[in-house]
């Protein structure tokens, strides 16, 4: 029971992925981001433009971002069965996991009031609505490097005979926490590699995302069919 | 912080193999994926380099290459000192390879002092990030480059408390490999860095 459990809550994460990718990028078309130098009457026409895409876009991300909070109880579910590794560790990723939901669910939700009213004549309430939702969605480094902080430092802690992940997944960990970084000078810049749609803020973070999403997977994966042979 | 055991799969006695990778695999992982990641940060500054030539060797000769010049030799000398503590620290030399890794530390402390002399001058001369996109990638690249610094300092002070203690397995020889393969990498990343910002022409 407990193996098909952990197994529901891996594969919520694929179907997390699976909607939060469709509806970010083809439906709403947020990819590639509408870029901060446009003036507020350009922003608000992009919301005018496609507003029941980027409404359902947004729902379908809504409904994605919650079938990742299993998969991020999945994994301190596994940090927990380190040996040795102290339990904090496993709190500690379950908030910093929690808080990336919530800078997630935050700018969905301000991105949905932008496209409530797409007719509104004050063009830079959308502007800022605009600004707001990815300035968090996309700066807000902070809890995602205690997440990948607190599961490296754990693997490193992992002294069982059989360990639950195996010790490179730790420096993956590390490399996205640093991969992070970046998304921080976006608030100085509104063009450019550092801006919110330039290569070293935006793509290398989320490319960086992609791998770490993966590796985790993986690990996670082969952790639970361990688990249940021993 | 005495809880924080590395170890590694290889014992010592593994360790005479003819192809030996120093420390553990996943710190190579870690290397490789951050040398991947500035090695696109120096594309794009390449890219924008050549976008505006001009701009780029104007601003390129305000900054003073005596620093960095200064800081390369600063961090060559300090990765000199990890390889003599290593060797040290195979020949269970514990007071001497924790030396070596102080001096190796110190060396940090004084690329930093100069790092922090080299930013208040620039600002103090009114040249900041936003200055133009020189400046832009100049404070970055360094910035970044210094919070690697910063991370291996800490790692080093790690190394030189674990050299102290004495190699007692596999696993003690492995972080201190693994921390002076990082420690190398941060070298190698400002030789790069350092031509490239300020002297290429």
């Amino acid at each position: 029971m407990n193996k098909k459990a952990q197994l529901v809550c891996l594969w919520s994460a694929a179907l997390m992925g699976l909607l939060v990718t469709i509806g970010w990028w083809p439906v709403a078309g947020f990819v590639p981001p509408p870029p901060p130098s446009w003036s507020a009457a350009e922003t608000a026409a992009f919301f005018a433009a496609n507003t029941n895409g980027i409404r359902t876009g947004l729902l379908l991300m809504l409904a994605g971002v919650g079938f990742f909070i299993p998969f991020i109880a999945l994994i301190s579910m596994q940090m927990r069965r380190m040996e040795h590794t102290p339990p904090v560790l496993a709190y500690t990723q379950l908030l910093g996991g929690s808080m990336s939901v919530m800078i997630i669910l935050v700018p969905i939700m301000l991105w949905t009031t932008a496209a409530f009213r797409p007719e509104r004549v004050d063009v830079e309430i959308t502007q800022m609505l605009n600004d707001a939702a990815w300035l968090i969605v996309a700066m807000t480094f902070a809890p995602g490097i205690m997440q990948n902080l607190s599961i490296g430092l754990a693997v490193l802690w992992d002294k069982g005979a059989k360990r639950v992940f195996p010790r490179w997944v730790a420096y993956v960990n590390f490399w996205m926490a640093l991969g992070f970084l970046p998304a921080g000078l976006m608030t100085y810049f509104k063009t450019g590699p550092f801006a919110w749609n330039g290569i070293l803020a935006f793509w290398l973070p989320l490319v960086a995302f992609a791998i770490w999403f993966n590796v985790m997977f993986i690990a996670l994966q082969k952790a639970i069919k361990e688990q249940q042979e021993a | 912080m005495s809880g924080l055991e590395l170890t590694a799969d290889t014992p010592v006695a593994g360790r005479r193999a003819e192809r030996h990778m120093p420390g553990e695999e996943g710190v190579w992982v870690f290397i490789l994926g951050d040398m991947t990641v500035f090695a696109l940060f120096f594309a794009v500054f390449a890219w924008y380099r050549g976008v505006d030539p001009a701009l780029f060797t104007a601003s390129q000769q305000t900054l003073n290459a005596g620093y960095g010049l200064f800081n390369t030799c600063l961090l060559l000398t300090s990765s000199w000192f990890v390889v003599l503590a290593m060797n040290a620290a195979r020949r269970h030399l514990n007071n001497q390879a924790a030396l070596l890794l102080v001096l190796a530390f110190l060396c940090g402390l004084g690329f930093s002092l100069v790092k922090f002399l080299e930013y208040g001058e620039k600002i103090a001369a009114g040249l900041v990030p936003t200055t133009n996109n020189f400046y832009m990638f100049y404070y970055i690249l360094t910035g970044l480059h210094f919070v690697h610094v910063v991370i291996g300092m800490v790692v080093v002070l790690f190394m030189a408390h674990r050299a102290r203690r004495g190699i007692r397995g596999g696993g003690d020889m492995s972080f201190l490999e693994g921390g002076a393969s990082y420690w190398h990498m941060v070298d190698l990343l400002w030789i790069v860095l350092f031509p490239l910002i300020y002297l290429m022409k």
